[in-house]
């Protein structure tokens, strides 16, 4: 393993380990034992086929939405807007799922929906994609501003036509439009838990990514834009173009992280159905550094901690979580070496003081 | 003369770069009055001794000492406090500031309240700008100061720390013949003034001319030191060193060829782009190699940006057939630092290892270690990052890369190909210029080196403010040269200044 890898590796232990600390802290601070609360957190998660199926069924969206921001971080874009492309391929997906003839089989239906949520995720990176490539505009921004409009966006379709008047929800969509759950294929034991093909679709796609980014050109030349988009214009590889490709294609994985719930859990889009999964990609691409398997590990290690939050709400909030999970984050940037590096080297310079420094 | 005082100790230094050693027990001294070169090839550690001297680098065995005693911690802020500066291949200036303000920066002199004491800092840099025996114009933007005066900045920056050893790397690399004579005016009345001057350089010129000393450096090791006598003894001294430095007999220089020159490959006509092209007109015909002149900042930079077609010019007409780049911002616009080697030798041609839209890593491979091989690039990895490599080694991928496209475009241009490039790797590309020319490329060399154009070109023209003023044979007098590069800079002055 290179040096690298191992450090990438200590680093995120070291980080896990500082969560922990902190998470042991919070709870003692409620009154509570902080052991209890661990040993049921573990018990209501990996403890019980249950729990494991539920944190496989939160890890699923994160694992999307991971490999999502990863492709954008790799071309040099920080993909804030995971979140709404999300929302908008989860409402695609639902209605579409919803206007099929009622007794479409599953072989036209699946293929149909499924192909219905990287459109949409698509299309709607495919805004700051185009303002990015063409203007220059700051894709943080417009990202941001494409969330905020998919919201606002979203709640008028549910209220004027799309929803179920009354509701905030789709119609269900047709049955041969659901994404079977894994207990369906002899794994029983999962028990009611609502992982689904959605499961084995997200890592065949986390696969496709890394693959996709080693081996094709395009995906290549993405790359290499992304660490100097100087040297490559000057070597005439259309750095615009392969920019707003690759948000362009993180926003249709993105889109495919609306499938885990919508036809894998409801069997309907719902508003709010998703909401942090965006987000949450985020901390995922960080944690996983560009490999398929970092990423798996922290998508499963957040979809944990978001499933222990259920687990252990009945004693403290569940909360405490969440300031886990921004624990985890900052102490595993701390620990990179090149955080680091960067932090030492600036405040390593000014060792006398001004006063002193450069006069008699 | 008085006794000799010894400054700065390098005892049996080391350094290793992953599997590169890349400086192996190196032991050297530095005396006050005295200005001590250290030359060697490229990767060859002058670049990593230094900056372990400087505490910028930790070595990894041995050790610093500054007057005797150890340098600890070994930090760059310990070593200038000690009286250890260094001034950068890169400037470090900040460009949106005056040159006082640069000075100033990170050592700022107070008046009660936390009040910058501007007068104080400006008599301090003007005290040793007396010294230097420079002016400079403190309340200018470092950006709007030339090549040479902001050198001048980075040198008094590190004077008014105290600095009593100075290390300069490779400080030349960027100067005009003239601006090189100042220098090292200037350095010599540093050291005159008791302070030891360390310079890393490629030109032996000027070691013969201006060093005391000189120590060669090969493969991370130290192969000799040798104090210098001016007169008799100075040419084979000079072959000495040569041979040293490569390890072997220096190769004899470049041979010329006749070439009849062809049909017209690169044209531009009337060319303006902003401030800084001004109408220029020129021709390339293939077979010939064209060389520009100037002094640096006179549209040298432009003019390439626009023949790559990376800057659209606001006015006139540019013909150019297919052509092969090398940037003289190897760093921005010539290499990819965070990747490979091997991707950046063939940076921009994945399109031809490609097969149904998917790379042909075999083939890539096969292609990356020819051009490799070819370029001499060491260490002769494809895995390793570029921006790990010495820049002269980094400057081998790029000129290998171009090259290697001669078969299949007819224009290559050239932006200071052997900047910060050793000897043997100047003459390697030195051979691959002539030898496209040879093949029947019309050849555009844009150099801030005068002996470089007379070497490889057929046709010289001069470059200033923005035009073409000159056109010379390759042979044309120094003197005729530099008038024409002057007029342009005269005409500059009054606008510059109003």
């Amino acid at each position: 393993m290179s040096e690298r890898g191992r450090q990438a590796i200590v680093a995120t232990l070291a980080g896990v380990a500082a969560g922990w600390l902190a998470l042991a802290l919070l709870v003692w601070i409620y009154g509570e034992s902080p052991r209890e609360v661990a040993g049921q957190l573990l018990a209501g998660t990996w403890g019980m086929a249950y729990g494991v199926g539920q944190v496989l069924y939160k890890a699923t969206p994160l694992l999307l939405t991971g490999v999502a921001v990863d492709l954008a971080l790799r071309a040099g874009l920080f993909n804030i807007g995971a979140e709404g492309q999300l929302a908008v391929a989860g409402l695609a997906v639902g209605t579409v799922g919803a206007s099929l003839p009622p007794g479409t089989p599953a072989w036209i239906a699946l293929p149909a929906v499924i192909a219905v949520a990287p459109l949409a995720g698509a299309a709607w990176a495919g805004v700051p994609a185009l303002l990015r490539a063409r203007f220059g505009a700051h894709e943080v921004i417009s990202t941001i501003m494409m969330n905020r409009i998919a919201d606002a966006a979203l709640g008028l379709a549910l209220a004027r036509g799309l929803g179920i008047p009354g509701t905030v929800r789709t119609p269900d969509v047709v049955a041969g439009a659901r994404l079977p759950r894994l207990e369906a294929f002899g794994l029983p034991s999962l028990h009611g838990s609502a992982v689904s093909l959605a499961l084995p679709l997200a890592l065949v796609v986390a696969v496709l990514a890394a693959w996709w980014l080693a081996r094709s050109r395009v995906g290549r030349e993405t790359v290499l834009v992304g660490l100097s988009p100087s040297a490559c214009a000057a070597e005439r590889i259309p750095v615009a173009r392969r920019v707003g490709g690759a948000l362009v294609l993180s926003g249709a994985v993105a889109g495919l992280a609306a499938l885990a719930p919508v036809l894998g859990y409801k069997g309907y889009y719902e508003s709010g159905m998703g909401a942090g999964a965006g987000f949450g990609g985020i901390a995922v691409a960080l944690l996983g550094r560009g490999h398929p398997a970092g990423l798996l590990l922290a998508a499963l290690l957040f979809g944990t901690l978001e499933q222990g939050g259920l687990v252990i709400n009945a004693r403290v909030p569940m909360e405490v979580m969440t300031v886990l999970q921004g624990v985890v984050i900052v102490a595993v940037a701390l620990a990179d070496s090149r955080v680091r590096a960067f932090v030492a080297s600036s405040i390593a310079l000014p060792k006398r003081s001004p006063r002193t420094a450069g006069t008699r | 003369m008085p006794a000799l005082l010894t400054l700065l100790t390098l005892d049996r230094l080391g350094k290793s770069y992953g599997a590169v050693r890349a400086v192996d027990g190196v032991s050297l001294s530095f005396e006050a009055g005295k200005i001590h070169a250290v030359v060697g090839e490229n990767g060859a550690g002058k670049s990593t001794l230094l900056k372990m001297a400087a505490g910028v680098v930790v070595p990894d065995a041995g050790e610093v000492r500054v007057g005797g005693e150890l340098l600890a911690p070994h930090t760059a802020a310990e070593a200038i406090r000690r009286g250890v500066g260094m001034v950068q291949q890169h400037f470090a200036l900040v460009g949106v500031l005056s040159a006082i303000e640069n000075i100033m920066l990170g050592a700022e002199p107070v008046k009660s309240l936390g009040r910058l004491d501007v007068a104080r800092a400006r008599a301090r840099a003007d005290a040793v700008a007396r010294e230097m025996g420079v002016s400079l114009p403190w309340d200018a933007p470092a950006e709007t100061l030339g090549v040479g005066d902001r050198q001048r900045l980075e040198i008094v920056r590190t004077l008014v720390r105290e600095a009593r050893v100075v290390i300069l790397d490779e400080p030349t690399a960027v100067l005009t013949a003239g601006e090189v004579s100042q220098l090292y005016a200037t350095l010599r009345r540093l050291a005159d003034g008791g302070r030891a001057v360390i310079v890393v350089t490629h030109r032996l010129d000027e070691v013969r001319d201006h060093a005391d000393q000189v120590s060669v450096l090969r493969h991370g090791t130290q192969v000799s030191t040798r104090a210098i006598e001016r007169g008799e003894g100075a040419a084979g001294l000079l072959r000495d060193v040569m041979r040293d430095i490569m390890g072997e007999e220096p190769p004899s220089a470049l041979e010329r060829r006749a070439r009849e020159p062809g049909e017209v490959r690169l044209e531009m006509k009337d060319v303006r782009l902003g401030r800084t092209l001004r109408g220029v007109t020129l021709r390339v015909r293939a077979g010939e190699i064209v060389g520009i002149a100037g002094v640096e900042g006179n549209g040298q930079r432009e003019l390439v940006r626009v023949l790559a077609g990376l800057d659209a010019p606001d006015a006139g007409e540019v013909r150019c057939d297919a052509a092969a780049v090398v940037h003289e911002d190897r760093r921005a616009e010539g290499l990819v630092l965070a990747a490979s080697v091997r991707d950046n030798l063939v940076l921009g041609e994945l399109a031809r290892f490609t097969r149904y839209g998917l790379v042909d890593a075999g083939a890539l491979e096969r292609e990356a270690r020819v051009r490799l091989d070819r370029g001499g690039v060491v260490p002769p990895e494809l895995d390793a990052l570029a921006g790990t490599l010495s820049g002269g080694n980094q400057q081998k991928i790029v000129i290998a890369r171009a090259v290697a496209r001669s078969d299949r475009v007819s224009v290559l241009v050239f932006a200071q190909p052997t900047r910060g490039v050793d000897l043997g790797a100047a003459r390697a590309i030195h051979g691959e210029i002539a030898r496209a020319a040879d093949a029947g490329k019309a050849v555009l060399l844009v150099s801030a080196d005068l002996a470089e154009l007379r070497v490889l070109c057929d046709r010289l023209l001069v470059l200033a403010r923005g035009r073409i003023v000159a056109e010379l044979p390759p042979d044309a007098p120094e003197a005729e040269v530099g008038q024409a590069m002057l007029g342009g800079a005269h005409e500059a002055l009054p606008e510059a200044r109003a």
